[in-house]
């Protein structure tokens, strides 16, 4: 089976498009992180998306009260879709899966959910509010609007979710019983996940972050969606996809990630788009890039874009396709020969995994 | 409609034992005590005792007692840091490993719709009532994740799977079950742990409540006069495998599955479609899935929520789709469990299929004369149960069917 890419939609706090996000990455441009604001005092800088990026969202009833999660999965599911020259009529769609992949999901309709229970009682809590803090909501508002029938999956996890998520995909593609997967991976910023990783002591205070820095300062949190549609034609294939593994403390995070590169890196890869975000990640990353393939070259795009956990490995998966493509990286000038390359998915809780790219 | 039963790997693919199968719930810890409950229809609804409902219309759920819980500390190096829903999650594992020599799963697909969410709860109570300690506070948040019950289950038994977790709201469990059938049915795979997790939390409790899904009295499936859910609670876990490399090691084998189906409706968020097709179109993708005819199903353990909607949408598909099929819903005993339902529901099928049980659908008075149904009234019944379906459906109107044989049919 011959696993590619067919189609690709970004939406980031650097706007929405995989062309238009691609330039100003190529431009050195990076998201500028704002404040959001703590009620209850204080404040964290975060990457969030621009209005103008989702502006082009379709004028859907099931986007009327949605959250902002949704907004993003779905212009990227879109664009993915468009990208690829994919029209869903009922029979294509028929033979279309769909995998959304998100860690804290609709946070800020379930903060407000429950904000009005703890506030006011159970009586006050809105019956408008509870149906979009469960999981899936983003993805039922993605089918409904693209018309999509049979399978759809949401799958939870920490960073690595958007990499499982493709696991799952190249498992339902081993059936002929699809032509495509839309693999969506996306998530939304809030106050409350900030307050949550800062208490966590994953959070840094001030922009930039700053991957394989020593020591780590922490990373940023961001928003956003990347869509990946999995077809049996386009320019990137898809070799491997390592299903991954587990660590249960931080410290074993090295032997895991070297149990994936060790199965992605034969042979070493031109390039390695890395999910190191200033936290533990960045040195256990750097020791198995280090083993497995020291003469690539790395880029780390949460740098520029911030940490979008549910969304991150679709990011980085969209970034090495991106540089394989037009033989480019953001930051080289120079047209890089680029033929192979690995993503690597690291969580922040506990998951692992990664997957191999070649033109 | 999709299924897997043009797989490149032929219409039948590999066949998919059940090897291993634990269970927690409203009903009981284990197999045993399970078969006990369903045998005697014993209902397990009781007041909620770990928050407040004084402000709710429902009051009641099926709860899984904390007390029963207390083992799986022994099982964890940090018992401490556990949720209850991981507690849940290790004794139902636990029942399942010691089933089982030599099984070393390559992936674990679970289902949940909420995880650990009564820690997110505390974190936020916390944050509003008096700030988390530096102490707590991380413990708290490191712990909330939904995928974290099962990283703790599998580190207590050392098992390294990576895990793929369904949050299909309602139908995880049975989604979660039918993903990794077809993954070992298409060869990719020959040993995968499945199931579901989930435990009562307030949120999700007054959600329901705030929709009036949730009834002030008893859940009544299927029953003219119903008027709502209850929840619960609880965790289930299946092994399956390869059938023919399960039979050369020597396992025993609890069941065969044989079909899947899954549908999306897209009606509404939280409602299913009225005409009942999008259950209608998962039930004929198991059976596709299966390559059999409705007349082969001996019984049909429905979502049966006792909701009106499920319930009207649910019982017309089974009585469009099947002759006089006899149907229970067992949430009426214990609660619907969310994201375990379709797990626990399961191992319910894989006891009716090896004792030959038609478990009760309890409280039940009169049937809607809407329906015509077949319904289990209230006391367990024997007969010959050789193939069933197990039926979940969920918000976001996504639609699961599964059906498992006994392996001597």
């Amino acid at each position: 089976m011959s696993l590619r890419i067919a189609g690709m939609g970004w939406v980031t706090p650097l706007g929405s498009g995989v062309d238009e996000i691609w330039n100003r990455l190529r431009n050195g441009e990076t998201a500028i992180a704002e404040t959001i604001s703590n009620p209850l005092g204080g404040g964290y800088p975060v990457f969030r998306v621009p209005p103008s990026a989702t502006a082009g969202a379709p004028t859907h009833p099931r986007l009327r009260r949605s959250s902002a999660i949704s907004r993003f999965a779905v212009v990227a599911g879109l664009e993915a879709l468009a990208n690829a020259g994919v029209k869903l009529d009922p029979e294509i769609a028929n033979r279309t899966a769909l995998i959304l992949a998100v860690s804290n999901g609709g946070v800020i309709y379930t903060k407000r959910f429950y904000h009005e229970i703890v506030e006011s009682g159970a009586q006050a809590a809105s019956p408008l509010l509870f149906p979009e803090t469960v999981f899936n909501a983003p993805a039922s508002h993605l089918a409904a609007i693209l018309g999509l029938t049979g399978v759809s999956y949401t799958l939870v996890g920490d960073g690595a979710v958007g990499m499982l998520a493709l696991k799952m995909a190249e498992d339902l593609m081993d059936s002929d019983t699809f032509d495509y997967c839309l693999v969506v991976g996306a998530e939304e910023a809030d106050w409350l996940l900030c307050d949550a990783y800062r208490k966590w002591r994953l959070l840094r205070s001030t922009a930039p972050i700053e991957p394989f820095q020593e020591p780590p300062r922490g990373m940023i949190l961001s928003e956003g969606a990347g869509a990946i549609l999995l077809g049996r034609s386009g320019r990137v294939q898809i070799e491997r996809i390592a299903g991954g593994t587990n660590f249960h403390q931080q410290k074993e995070a090295d032997e895991a990630l070297d149990k994936v590169f060790s199965e992605l890196c034969q042979p070493p890869p031109d390039l390695v788009a890395a999910s190191a975000n200033g936290t533990f990640i960045d040195q256990a990353e750097k020791g198995a890039i280090g083993k497995h393939s020291p003469n690539a070259t790395v880029y780390a795009v949460k740098g520029a874009l911030g940490e979008s956990v549910g969304a991150s490995s679709l990011w980085q998966t969209i970034l090495a396709a991106q540089a394989l493509t037009r033989q480019q990286l953001p930051g080289f000038p120079e047209p890089a020969a680029l033929h192979s390359a690995v993503v690597s998915a690291c969580g922040l809780n506990q998951q692992i995994a990664g997957l191999r790219l070649r033109i | 409609m999709s299924d897997f039963s043009s797989s490149s790997h032929g219409p039948n693919g590999f066949r998919v034992a059940v090897v291993a199968a634990g269970i927690v719930s409203p009903l009981g810890l284990g197999l045993e005590e399970t078969l006990r409950s369903l045998r005697v229809g014993k209902d397990s609804v009781a007041p909620v005792e770990a928050f407040a409902v004084d402000r709710c219309r429902c009051q009641t759920a099926g709860q899984v007692p904390d007390a029963a819980l207390a083992e799986a500390s022994q099982y964890h190096r940090h018992p401490g840091r556990l949720h209850r829903v991981a507690r849940m999650m290790i004794l139902a594992l636990k029942e399942a490993m010691a089933q089982t020599d030599d099984f070393e799963p390559e992936l674990t697909v679970m289902g949940t719709t909420s995880g650990g969410m009564t820690f997110g709860e505390q974190y936020y109570r916390g944050l509003k009532e008096k700030q988390p300690s530096s102490r707590s506070a991380p413990t708290l948040i490191a712990n909330y994740p939904p995928q974290k019950p099962v990283m703790d289950a599998q580190e207590a038994f050392g098992i390294g799977a990576p895990c793929q977790i369904i949050a299909n709201a309602c139908a995880s469990g049975t989604n979660a079950i039918g993903h990794a059938f077809n993954c070992v049915r298409s060869g990719r795979y020959q040993r995968i742990l499945t199931g579901g997790y989930d435990a009562i939390s307030e949120l999700v409790f007054v959600g329901f409540d705030s929709l009036q899904a949730s009834t002030p009295e008893r859940c009544r499936p299927f029953d003219s006069e119903r008027s709502g859910m209850v929840l619960g609670e609880g965790a289930a876990v299946l092994a399956l495998e390869n059938l023919e490399t399960a039979k050369k090691r020597g396992a025993s084998i609890l069941a065969e599955i044989i079909g899947y189906g899954i549908s999306t409706d897209n009606f509404h968020l939280t409602q299913p479609d009225p005409s009942g097709n999008g259950a209608r179109r998962a039930m004929e993708g198991a059976l596709r899935s299966a390559g059999i005819s409705p007349a082969e199903i001996d019984y049909i353990n429905a979502h049966g929520t006792a909701t009106p909607f499920n319930d009207a949408a649910e019982g017309k598909a089974i009585a469009e789709l099947f002759n006089g099929v006899p149907v229970s819903s067992t949430k009426g005993m214990m609660g619907h469990s969310l994201g375990a339902a379709g797990a626990i529901e399961a191992i319910i099928c894989i006891l009716a299929l090896r004792h030959q049980l038609l478990p009760p659908n309890i409280n039940f008075r009169r049937g809607d004369s809407g329906l015509d149904l077949n319904i289990i009234a209230n006391q367990s019944a024997t007969g010959r149960v050789r193939t069933v379906l197990s039926n979940s459906f969920g918000f976001g109107g996504t639609n699961a069917s599964v059906i498992l044989r006994s392996i001597a049919a």
